[in-house]
């Protein structure tokens, strides 16, 4: 294509000739200390806390630590160009970051800058990175479902649009599977997603942005990108522009969903934060108000009451433990600030069980609020079987004999198992989800071998999808497992079998 | 002895926190002196600094010197200093010597002079400009300062060849920046964003509207 160089050469004419040259007024300090992403400067005599200020070059800053006789900031970018007796002058403003619908799609710094090659973010909107929380009146209960579709998730720890989830889990046990399987589930229901990457490698960014890319959710998602060779500053502060990039959207009405990958890494950067700026440590090592700073981001997630608008920020901060410690300092804190946590076992992720959801430990305060109503029926025992199944599990290993109920209901706990496995990016929807546990819970599943419930619970899906679409339908529209649906089901379920057994 | 090596710009060794005892040991000094009646304490400290600290380097060590003993400077200061000013100022250096303050001598003596001016309605003001100022400038400068700011400024003039033309005022830690610099600065600034926005909408008009 041409651009039409008259049309720039106006624009510029014009914008030259509108210029007035008015006298800046700033209020200035100097640098009197500065490395480790951190500068000491004298002067800024009104400076605020957590007010933005400009380093020469550009390159912005945050008040930190405002002191007796000089000021602790932050230095968000290159701290190896600015050298002692810079002028740093104030801004008068918060740090803000740019948002608007012209995010969707990009991938950003924790700044708003373009990371994509993409060119320039055309938007004028811009929110405070630090925002206050919404009141209590301001909010309503979390009743509308997140879907997440994920079968052991949706059925047993159901997660509430508005409701903050906690994932925790060791390393390597699918913890960011499971928050990008939530983000591409979210396809077609209207709810935008930031994913922030805290202190990743560059490496599973960009395989996050490919996955998101590959299934068509980058188009309703937004990625903050701040790697782990990132200054502890933007680090520090990614997770607070991702949900203020989630709060415009939320407070025009829409739902939102933040995923905060990981917490850990945000808390040592702001560890390191302090601890430059010579703020006390505490317990290991990390300041006094690390609890704060998880919590007051925590708390922009909310669902707006009607006056409000309606809409809701999900959040699912990811948290990473050392050897299954959740008592540790950070994961004590970030799981009495949630509304629950979906926790992740290593030995359960080798013994090949799929997402690797401890069912005992993992839980959802909202419950049953966040679920639709045929989902609630049919998952209701779900938890109270399998927990009863792993007690029996545990004495069959013994080797006693057992009788024909025990075992048929040790056989039925496996199936169960089975078919809570789910393969990566392959959300179900919520009434596929209620069709497959169905069958499982009330025994259609009992003659298959362990082996082949995966593959048979396939082609269930697919005969239901394709032989008993009406059936299907219903479940859909509804969400409600009415009697007649369920007797639907049941019939569709036995032509299944029946079919199963003659092939 | 050469010249010492300046390794640093001069504002950064201003310590802040020496800064702040400076400005408190200066105040207390001058109202110490008014409700003792001591009218010229800030001339005798001035000519303290200038005659006798900056021309005797080896008194000066000594008094400063972490190596000699108080009482031992205490007995320089009443041998050398006490039979010549006046006893208030040696008192107000052995008060100094006893706190570990008296290298800040310098320094106090800037505040002095500083909270002198401020009390005469005066006010320094830093002037940056491309071009030395003329003397009608000067002046045109100082009268209107003087209408805008309500006290009587006195100018510190430097040069600085990279702002082309105009001039920064600086009062206090405020500055008013009307330098042709910085209004190139942000002309080209406004400039880039708004091009790079004709071309971006110019490009957009051929994308796929429902995205990649």
């Amino acid at each position: 294509m041409k651009f039409k160089a008259d049309e720039i050469a106006s624009v510029i004419q014009k914008e030259i000739e509108d210029f007035r040259g008015q006298i800046e007024t700033a209020e200035v300090g100097r640098v009197i200390e500065v490395g480790d992403g951190i500068a000491r400067c004298t002067g800024l005599s009104t400076a605020m806390a957590g007010e933005m200020l400009e380093f020469p070059g550009g390159i912005r800053g945050l008040t930190f630590n405002l002191e007796e006789n000089s000021v602790g900031v932050v230095i968000l970018g290159d701290y190896l160009k600015i050298t002692e007796g810079d002028e740093v002058k104030s801004t008068g403003a918060l740090l803000s970051v740019p948002v608007g619908d012209a995010m969707l799609g990009r991938v950003v710094d924790p700044l708003g800058n373009p990371m994509d090659g993409k060119g320039v973010i055309m938007t004028s909107d811009t929110r405070p990175v630090e925002h206050e929380a919404v009141g209590v009146a301001g909010r309503q209960p979390v009743k509308v479902p997140l879907q997440t579709g994920i079968k052991a998730i949706d059925s047993m720890t159901p997660i509430g649009r508005g409701q903050r989830e906690l994932i925790i889990g060791d390393r390597k046990t699918g913890k960011t599977a499971v928050a990008l399987d939530t983000i591409l589930n979210q396809k077609g229901t209207g709810v935008k997603c930031v994913y922030v990457a805290c202190g990743q490698r560059l490496t599973s960014v960009a395989g996050v942005v490919e996955v998101l890319r590959e299934h068509g959710a980058l188009d309703y998602t937004i990625v903050v990108a701040s790697s782990s060779a990132d200054p502890a500053p933007m680090q520090y502060i990614a997770p607070y522009s991702g949900a203020a990039m989630a709060e415009y959207f939320m407070y025009n009405g829409e739902d939102t969903l933040v995923v905060y990958d990981d917490l850990s890494k945000q808390a040592i950067a702001y560890r390191q934060l302090s601890l430059l700026m010579r703020r006390p440590p505490g317990r290991e090592a990390f300041p006094g108000d690390v609890f704060y700073c998880h919590s007051r981001l925590l708390e922009r997630a909310v669902k707006l009451s009607d006056e409000l608008g309606g809409g809701s920020m999900t959040a699912l901060p990811i948290i990473e433990t050392l050897e299954g410690e959740v008592s540790a300092y950070i994961p004590t804190n970030v799981i009495s600030i949630t509304d629950g946590q979906i926790y992740l076992d290593p030995d359960l992720f080798w013994k090949g069980i799929r997402p690797a959801i401890n069912v005992g430990i993992s839980v959802s305060r909202v419950g049953g609020n966040a679920q639709t109503k045929a989902m609630k029926k049919i998952a209701g025992s779900l938890r109270l079987d399998l927990a009863a199944f792993r007690e029996l599990e545990a004495f069959a290993q013994l080797g006693t004999e057992l009788d024909a109920a025990t075992q048929q209901q040790l056989d039925r706990g496996y199936c169960m198992v089975e078919l809570l496995k789910q393969a990566q990016y392959e959300p179900l929807h919520v009434a596929d989800q209620v069709i497959v546990i169905y069958a499982g819970a009330k025994g259609y599943f009992d003659n298959v071998p362990v082996a082949e419930v995966q593959a048979t619970e396939k082609k269930l899906l697919n005969f239901i999808q394709t032989e008993h679409a009406d059936t299907r339908d219903k479940l859909f529209e509804a969400a409600e497992l009415t009697s007649e649906v369920e007797e639907a089901l049941k019939s569709a379920l036995e032509a299944f079998n029946a079919r199963q057994a003659s092939a | 002895m050469s010249e010492q090596l300046k390794t640093r710009p001069d504002h950064v060794l201003e310590d802040p926190g020496a800064q702040a005892v400076a400005s408190l040991y200066a105040r207390s000094y001058l109202n110490a002196a008014k409700e003792n009646g001591v009218g010229d304490a800030d001339v005798e400290l001035t000519s303290f600094v200038s005659e006798v600290f900056a021309q005797n380097s080896a008194f000066r060590s000594i008094l400063v010197s972490d190596g000699i003993s108080r009482d031992d400077k205490l007995g320089l200061i009443d041998r050398a200093l006490a039979p010549n000013c006046s006893g208030f100022f040696a008192n107000f250096l052995k008060v100094l010597v006893r706190h570990g303050r008296i290298g800040l001598v310098e320094q106090i003596r800037e505040v002095v002079a500083e909270v002198q001016e401020e009390l005469a309605g005066q006010k320094r003001v830093q002037i940056r400009s491309a071009k030395p100022l003329s003397d009608g400038s000067r002046s045109q400068i100082t009268e209107q300062l003087k209408g805008k700011l309500g006290f009587d400024p006195i100018l510190k003039e430097s040069v600085e060849e990279s702002l082309i033309g105009g001039l920064i005022i600086q009062v206090g830690d405020t500055v008013y920046d009307s330098s042709l610099r910085t209004r190139i600065q942000t002309l080209t600034g406004r400039l880039t964003e708004r091009t790079l926005n004709e071309i971006q909408s110019g490009r957009d008009r051929f994308s796929h509207p429902e995205g990649d």
